[in-house]
């Protein structure tokens, strides 16, 4: 490809990219060093930025609850996602009705899902589940208010939707596992379960790597579903961090942008140390091929 | 997939796509000519085409304002837009559309509680002039003189009112006569009612605030306190008054109040609070005026015929209430690159005595004698409830101030602080918000 048309076909690319991802970026470090209110020039602070959002408790707080709540929904999509793609692959012709109506979540906007799925749970909206439970068990849930059923509603509803997503790449690397080796493994005597183990899993693997990947992208920056489900987040310890930057950037006593980018600016860090072991896999196996 | 298969889904996809067009076009207007009405908008439109942008949050109480404006405003090649957004948002987009030397919008809805540091900022333009020259064309001599001094700042007024919103308690008619009770004028009286019905058996949580964590609590510790007579700083000695045992007080009477409210009420706004009122679950709550029509329609609960209205009471029986008052208005900002006259005639004829009379009874308007029991089924308890009110705090600090304390009084309310280390945590914010402001 020539030199004129590699810039023409990537001109455009480059550009987009250096504005909505670049300049962004740049705004964000320059601001985190900086005393910022809107519409006026900051003032350097040097790290003050950062020791602030160090000495308060509600940024390791906001930390230990998102990467916990990453590293759980990951997990647990990576393998609910696993057996559902397994589950639809194994179906004749009702597949494409099945994986319709599991792709349902996936399109329904966050924050109008987690409304919607808030309600189950608000006694005050009709709670259908709290109803439920509570008739069957007599125990009263105030998933609202109470840290560890909140917590699980949180979870519940990222994994709710998110799960459509990751069944969906999975499926689309089963589609693509070798029927020779799949009968081999059959003939060789493997049980199901032996042949998902050792057979397709590991041919799987970039992919499954590849869902982990934009899972924790995906999670680690929870925002929207904590408005409906977590009122009272601050208070429970369930503020996420994307929650908090937002909180201290935009609310608690006023604007405060040079706090929130330099607390951006550490959960970029953040994510990258978390990606790093899948990146640093993705890697190796692209290069083995 | 044979041709007439092929056709049935084409058309189907067209209709499907025509539905959300329409369903989108529909959701996007909420101009709706239900609530607008046609005043007289007589400004000096300037050559070639104008957008005139407003920022007002949707409420059945600002709604008719806001459609008398777009509806009656717009014409030749004068364009008012009006596009919906909920108050958080309003919030937001005030912030960043008055931040740089030119903003999105030509008009924004305001109220009492930030005039004082949007004015104090210059953000906002001064409107003395404006009504001097139009006052007679507009009726504007019939705004009542205290709400104009609520959105006033330093003598000058940045915000022409449009209505006034005080906190009212509604309460199931049915059920207080049943037990015998009266509506209760003091906290000990609401908290001995409240028993009463809960002993009654059929209402387990009688009262409903809306004590929202993040947000409506600092509204509920400002009335608490203001009933006790305190006012949150002092303007004199640049201090706050949060650790006094006033404020420790207001944070008791609202704990003492958990027994009778829902176990979750810290996740309850207003709108949470109506809905407990729709569906029966509470006999009592204290809202904002502008949220108590609904109340009566039958169309959004079957208690709605059971409904009455009081004042809210005193916190320990004192003559102010446990309340608080907002008056509305609209404002221009001082970036605007539109004719500012023209912007204030726009305005002005949305708070016309006609616009005004059509937002009955959702709004309290501001012009004086339009409120009566015929107009509105709560005037008397919205007239009581203005007789009462704590003094307001128009300085530049208090919004600030507002904001820093109220995830600390959360921590308080749901247990997670002591009153003792919450006020003095509070009292910490305050001091460093007065003394970044002296």
């Amino acid at each position: 490809m020539r030199r004129r048309e590699f810039a023409m076909l990537a001109g455009p690319s480059i550009l987009v990219m250096a504005g909505l991802l670049l300049l962004p970026l740049y705004r964000t470090i320059q601001w985190s060093l900086q005393d910022v209110d809107y519409g006026s020039p900051g003032k350097f602070v040097g790290l003050d930025n950062y020791r602030q959002a160090f000495s308060d408790p509600r940024l390791a707080d906001a930390v230990v609850f998102t990467v916990t709540l990453t590293l759980l929904v990951t997990a647990v999509l990576v393998v609910v996602g696993y057996l559902l793609a397994a589950f639809v692959n194994s179906l004749g012709r009702s597949k494409p009705y099945v994986l319709g109506l599991l792709l349902v979540p996936y399109v329904i906007p966050h924050i109008v899902g987690a409304t919607m799925f808030s309600w189950l749970f608000n006694a005050n909206y009709g709670g259908v589940v709290t109803y439920a439970i509570e008739k069957m068990t007599g125990i009263q849930v105030l998933w609202m208010t109470d840290t560890w059923p909140n917590r699980i509603l949180i979870a519940l509803n990222i994994i709710w939707s998110m799960l459509p997503f990751a069944m969906l790449i999975i499926l689309a690397g089963l589609q693509g596992v070798s029927a020779e080796i799949l009968e081999a493994a059959k003939m060789d005597g493997a049980s199901p379960v032996r042949t998902h183990l050792s057979v397709i899993v590991p041919s799987i693997r970039g992919v499954l790597g590849f869902v982990a990947l934009i899972s924790i992208m995906d999670v680690v920056r929870t925002f929207d579903p904590l408005v409906p489900l977590s009122p009272q987040a601050v208070q429970l310890g369930n503020e996420s961090i994307m929650l908090y930057i937002y909180n201290v950037a935009f609310r608690d006593g006023g604007q405060d942008l040079g706090l929130g980018s330099a607390i951006n600016v550490l959960l970029i860090l953040l994510i990258i140390v978390l990606l790093y072991p899948f990146i640093r896999g993705l890697a190796k196996e692209a290069r083995m091929r | 997939m044979s041709t007439s298969r092929r056709r049935t889904a084409a058309v189907a996809a067209v209709v499907a796509s025509l539905s959300l067009v329409a369903t989108g076009c529909g959701a996007g207007s909420k101009t709706s000519a239900e609530t607008a009405t046609k005043v007289e908008c007589d400004y000096t439109a300037p050559s070639g085409k104008t957008d005139v942008n407003v920022l007002a949050y949707n409420s059945s109480s600002v709604d008719p304002y806001t459609n008398t404006m777009v509806s009656s405003c717009t014409k030749g090649d004068v364009t008012v837009n009006h596009e919906p957004i909920d108050f958080a948002g309003q919030v937001q987009k005030t912030t960043a559309t008055l931040a740089g030397d030119s903003g999105t919008y030509d008009i924004i809805e305001t109220y009492s509680f930030v005039i004082p540091q949007l004015a104090a900022e210059g953000k906002l333009e001064p409107l003395d002039d404006f009504v001097e020259k139009h006052s007679e064309e507009y009726g504007l001599d019939a705004i009542n003189e205290n709400m104009s001094g609520a959105m006033t700042y330093d003598g000058k007024l940045y915000g022409l009112p449009m209505q006034a919103q005080m906190l009212i308690m509604a309460y199931r008619k049915d059920v207080f006569d049943e037990l015998g009770i009266a509506p209760p004028t003091t906290f000990d009286e609401m908290r001995d009612a409240a028993k009463k019905i809960q002993d009654a058996g059929d209402i387990k949580y009688p009262i409903a605030l809306p004590l929202l964590a993040s947000a409506d609590i600092v509204t509920a510790y400002d009335a608490a306190l203001g009933s006790l007579g305190m006012n949150l700083t002092d303007p004199d000695s640049m201090s706050a008054n949060l650790d006094t045992p006033e404020s420790a007080q207001a944070l008791e009477e609202l704990v003492s109040l958990k027994p009778f409210m829902d176990p979750q009420v810290t996740t309850f706004d207003q709108p949470a609070v109506q809905q407990q009122m729709y569906n029966g679950s509470a006999a009592m709550s204290i809202m904002f005026s502008g949220r108590m029509n609904d109340l009566t329609l039958e169309s959004n609960s079957q208690f709605a015929k059971d409904m009455a209205f009081a004042a809210p009471p005193s916190v320990d029986g004192g003559d102010i209430l446990y309340d608080t008052i907002s008056v509305d208005g609209w404002s221009i900002p001082a970036n605007t690159k539109n004719d500012k006259d023209m912007l204030f005639e726009m305005l002005a004829s949305s708070v016309s005595e006609k616009a005004s009379k059509a937002s009955l009874p959702a709004a309290y308007p501001a012009r004086d004698g339009m409120v009566t029991e015929s107009s509105m089924p709560f005037a008397t308890a919205a007239n009581e409830s203005i007789a009462g009110v704590p003094p307001s705090e128009p300085y530049p600090w208090t919004a600030s101030i507002s904001n820093a304390i109220t995830p600390m009084i959360a921590d308080v309310v749901v247990g997670k602080t002591s009153i003792e280390d919450g006020t003095q945590q509070m009292q910490a914010a305050a001091e460093k918000i007065l003394a970044e402001s002296k």
